[in-house]
């Protein structure tokens, strides 16, 4: 029964990880922009629900207000900063982590530095009980958000001209352009429902993993290392992905205590090594 | 062409001539940044030279630190042994690290180097016994190489030494064929494989040549400070010194040098000024990689260099 | 130009003692006329984080430290007091580069503040190279600052608790309401080893015993494998949980349902630490913590202070706050002991070890070894009107740094702390002598 637990954990954690990973990956996959500020936009996403939830009680009005919020951040970034450099590797890694030191530091000034972690919803408050120990639905409804969020994803990818439109832009922007696509508003609209999702991760994950100072970067290598064992560009790396790490992380805490600090980057060199793309990305 | 052993040579000699001039805390603070200029310039020739972004250099930076630290404090070896020991442990990590993580490039490149740091980190911070922990290793003395190096003059000038003569090497790394070879492959891995380079084997040689010289800087900072600890060779350390060599000017070698000078000079300066002071640092990278996004040198050539296209 | 001495001169008298002030008189004399120039300022470089992790604790010691200061309005023994505030940024090598800052460039006199451990130890040689008085006044717990060893330091006086106190107190306490066998669970670093190794020793000692050590890694964001991993056997569970570790492992505690089953021992008040009360809410009521000081002290003296305190920062202190107060006072103290004569350094640390004083966290005095003897609290969450605080339910006075060992019997144990890791439930081991 405890591995039920464990398991659940495990998932639950994962589905957390793959609404992080799946913004990032995306908009590598279309603009090949590596976004070191995206853990800043959980933090300000987390920040901005723990305020709306300390005014209005509602965690739902948070889980609007904040990624609403954050994805104009993010398409104000994107827009008027980032386009410069696209595809220019290293001024966008120094571009990015300059926001990512401004958004910290605004972060602690408005905030403080105190570690917060968000209260949870009054629907999914409760625990249920599961062999002897409670286990919170909270974490089971995030299970599920996370299976919505990556069916809603998919069905976008796959079945809307939208979705379509930003395959084309991932495979060969220049073509696409070239058959009429609005590449730009794309780029704009895709970097915005990324820093959306994190925002949302933010929220959602308000009450598990909290939000403090260097939980952006703490977030951004987690959510790195999980866009490169699934592969950048895919969302299905970053469902795959973000399961295996949940799961790896959980479990080899459990069953190697003593390297808990490795659980994550030691099975990531170890895909690497043999699939050098990660799971399901190209080359 | 001789413009960069020129310019060397004349820094030496100004560098040579500080101690006369500036207060003994400025003097440390030189210390400081012609040791984080050599690590930036160890970045450099595998960032602009080999094209090949690392995010996990301060790895070997950290080990040429913990390597005395632990060889000195644990076990009392001399320093004849120990600062040896940890440019060697470098060297060693960084070829098994460049075996690994040569598999990969771009992104994934920079994510393996991410990881191979991390766990060197887990490591420093998780290996209580030897590393000392969290709280690292107090108590290294500085060390005495024919003089002693305890008063901070002595150790300076040793320290221009090392980094003067490293920086010379750097120079004759890449104006040799081998680091034209690597310009090269920079540009071109296909191109150079096509003409029958072992691509494979100077991306290597390069690897290990950086993390030589950033473990290098590394024994230098262990001994400047009396202590080494995690944060050697934290991701942070690693972010600091790529944003150095980005903000100088990536395949200088001058930029990066100059990279370091200037970060550290701010950081110092504004944290005294204002508790806001990594706001300020984060808009200044901003507005540099707006107007000089190819760095400080960038920016020089583009205005004042003799060499700009009309 | 006659009048204008007799006039310094007129002042000075009305300030001093007057046998300091004929042995002053001379060189205020010839200092001038135009600046009445009295004993130049007595500068106070303080190495904070205020930036980083560690800000809050940063923070809350700066707000101490100035508001003694601001009390005695800023000055002391005839000298103006200059705060030269440096943000370390939570990084040792910052810290001593703002040392050698502070010390070479701004020339002050003192070195106060330090939180993290890992920044004093950083400070320690050099502050000792260079003979400053170094008072640790934010935390900086590390146990071998203050104890005869290679660390030990001559011109170092700490006014915050030292590692292993509060989880003495801990153990005495916790052996007192019966409970024998202890689950322990603590961050995966030295500081973990030692505040558990301390409460090892001294459970181990009374006749209890430690049946489980877990030690998450810092940084975990999932307690569940370690919540869910407790031994339902133990009597109690104590822990040791610093930075955002407390509050989340508490959460999954509460959540797990163990709250209600297990007694919970918070060593260092990091679960109930005041900005996460409100947090656990109704959850954390009833968990009980260890800590030099909690807000609620019944004292006039901390009544005021918490007043202050709270006009200035919009929250409540936490022990970094009260600590940074006595290291002021101290300073200051010390400072007048020896008649504003800082620089004369072995008098002035000499005069620290003989303070005594009441401060907001209770009656303060020193040790040999410059180490603060002071109040342990047994704190319990219980809602107070509309907020949840920490209520003191026993106050242990005039601890030192051994209690409830003596020096000696403290030395003859084999094993330092950090070296239990593992073998925390083998009391043989723990108290094994030399």
């Amino acid at each position: 029964m405890i591995w039920v637990i464990h398991t659940l954990n495990g998932v639950s954690f994962g589905m957390l990880l793959f609404l992080l990973a799946a913004g990032l990956s995306l908009i590598y996959g279309l603009m090949k922009i590596l976004n070191l500020t995206h853990g800043s936009y959980y933090l300000v996403g987390a920040y901005i629900g723990s305020t709306v939830i300390a005014t209005t009680g509602s965690f739902v009005l948070a889980l609007i207000v904040a990624p609403l919020v954050v994805a104009v951040l993010g398409m104000v970034m994107e827009r008027f900063f980032l386009r410069r450099f696209h595809l220019d590797e290293l001024p966008q890694t120094l571009l990015t982590f300059g926001f990512l030191f401004i958004f910290a530091d605004l972060s602690l000034w408005i905030w403080g530095g105190d570690p917060i972690m968000l209260p949870k919803p009054a629907l999914f408050s409760r625990s249920i009980d599961i062999g002897g120990l409670g286990y919170p639905t909270y974490r089971l409804m995030l299970i599920a958000v996370g299976l919505l969020v990556a069916l809603i994803l998919w069905w976008f990818q796959e079945r809307t001209r939208l979705g379509a439109m930003l395959r084309a832009g991932v495979d060969d922007a220049e073509i696409a352009r070239a058959m009429g696509i609005d590449v730009s508003l794309l780029f704009t609209l895709v970097f915005a429902v990324g820093a959306m999702l994190a925002a949302f991760g933010g929220v959602l994950g308000g009450p598990i993993i909290g939000a403090g100072p260097g939980t952006d970067f703490d977030v951004m290598l987690l959510a790195f290392v999980v866009v490169i064992i699934g592969g950048l560009g895919s969302l299905r790396g970053a469902l795959v992905g973000g399961l295996l790490v949940g799961l790896l992380d959980n479990f080899g805490k459990i069953f190697f205590p003593e390297f808990a600090l490795f659980t994550i980057f030691v099975p990531m060199a170890i895909i690497l090594s043999f699939r050098p793309t990660g799971l399901f990305g190209r080359a | 062409m001789r413009r960069h052993l020129l310019v060397i040579i004349l820094a030496i000699a100004i560098f040579a001539a500080l101690p006369f001039v500036l207060p003994t805390y400025y003097l440390s603070l030189t210390t400081k940044i012609l040791i984080f200029a050599l690590f930036a310039m160890s970045l450099d020739l595998l960032i602009g030279y080999t094209g090949l972004a690392s995010l996990g250099h301060a790895a070997f930076f950290g080990l040429g630190g913990y390597t005395i630290g632990v060889l000195v404090v644990r076990y009392h070896v001399s320093e004849w042994i120990a600062f040896p020991a940890g440019i060697l442990m470098a060297i060693a990590v960084g070829a098994l690290f460049a075996v690994l993580a040569l598999r990969a490039r771009g992104s994934y490149f920079l994510m393996i180097t991410l990881a191979l740091a991390q766990v060197v980190w887990g490591i420093a911070f998780g290996w209580r016994t030897l590393t000392g922990g969290d709280d690292g290793l107090p108590g290294v003395k500085r060390p005495t190489f024919f003089v002693s190096l305890a008063d901070e003059n002595s150790f300076y000038y040793f320290v221009l030494l090392m980094v003067g003569l490293s920086a010379l090497a750097l120079v004759a790394i890449i104006r040799s064929p081998f680091g034209h070879a690597l310009r090269g492959i920079r540009e071109s891995e296909t191109r150079m494989l096509a003409l029958g380079y072992n691509v494979w084997r100077h991306q290597f040689v390069a690897f290990v040549l950086a993390a030589a010289f950033a473990g290098l800087a590394g024994c230098l900072f262990v001994y400047n400070n009396r202590f080494v600890s995690p944060d050697f060779l934290h991701v942070v350390r690693s972010a600091e010194v790529l944003i150095m060599v980005i903000l100088g000017g990536v395949g200088t070698l001058l930029g990066p040098a100059i990279g370091a000078a200037v970060i550290i000079l701010l950081e110092d300066f504004v944290s005294s000024l204002t508790q806001r002071w990594l706001l300020i640092l984060g808009i200044v990278y901003v507005a540099t990689t707006l107007f000089a996004p190819r760095g400080l040198i960038g920016l020089y050539k583009e205005h004042f260099s003799r060499n700009r296209k009309r | 130009m006659v009048s204008s001495v007799a006039t310094i001169l007129g002042r000075s008298i009305s300030r001093r003692a007057t046998a300091s002030a004929l042995v002053c008189a001379v060189p205020l004399a010839m200092v001038s006329s135009v600046s009445f120039a009295q004993a130049p300022p007595l500068k106070i470089g303080v190495i904070l984080p205020l930036s980083g992790n560690f800000t809050p604790a940063g923070e809350d010691a700066l707000t101490g430290l100035r508001i003694y200061f601001d009390s005695i309005n800023n000055e002391v023994a005839g000298r103006k007091i200059q705060l030269i505030v440096e943000d370390e940024q939570g990084r040792p090598d910052v810290a001593l580069t703002k040392a050698r800052k502070l010390v070479e460039n701004d020339k002050v006199q003192i070195l106060t503040g330090f939180v993290s451990s890992a920044v004093a130890l950083a400070v320690n040689d050099y502050a000792r190279e260079k003979k400053i008085p170094m008072v640790i006044s934010a935390d900086g717990g590390a146990n071998e600052l203050t104890t005869p060893g290679p660390l030990a330091n001559p011109y170092l006086v700490r006014t915050s608790q030292n590692g292993r106190t509060p989880s003495a107190a801990a153990a005495e306490y916790v052996f007192k309401q019966g409970w024998r066998k202890v689950a322990a669970l603590t961050s995966d670093y030295a500081g973990g080893f030692d505040t558990i190794g301390g409460f090892a020793q001294a459970f181990c000692k009374l006749g209890g015993t430690i049946v489980q050590e877990q030690y998450p890694p810092l940084n975990t964001n999932d307690f569940g494998p370690y919540v869910t991993g407790i031994k339902r056997d133990a009597d109690a569970v104590v822990t040791f949980l610093p930075g955002a570790g407390g509050l989340k492992f508490a959460k999954q505690f509460i959540e797990l349902g163990l709250k209600d089953k297990m007694p919970l021992m918070d060593i260092f008040g990091q679960i109930a630490y005041e900005p996460y009360l409100p947090q656990l809410a109704d959850g954390g009521l009833g968990i009980l913590s260890v800590l030099h000081y909690t807000p609620m002290i019944k004292t006039p003296e901390n009544e005021a202070f918490v007043k202050e305190y709270v006009a200035r920062a919009k929250r409540l202190p936490s022990d970094n706050g009260p600590d940074a107060w006595v290291g002021a006072k101290a300073i200051a103290e010390a400072a007048k002991a020896v008649d504003g004569k800082v620089e004369d350094t072995d008098k002035f640390l000499a005069a620290f070890r003989t303070l005594k004083f009441d401060s907001p966290k209770g009656p303060i005095s020193f040790d040999k070894f410059g180490q603060v003897i002071h109040s342990m609290y047994i704190r319990k969450v219980e809602k107070v009107g509309n907020d949840y605080a920490n209520v003191p339910v026993q106050a242990i006075n005039n601890i030192d740094q051994f209690w409830p060992f003596s020096l000696e019997e403290f030395e003859s144990y084999k094993y330092r702390y950090a070296d239990l890791k593992g073998s925390m439930t083998d009391c043989k081991k723990v108290l094994e002598k030399k």
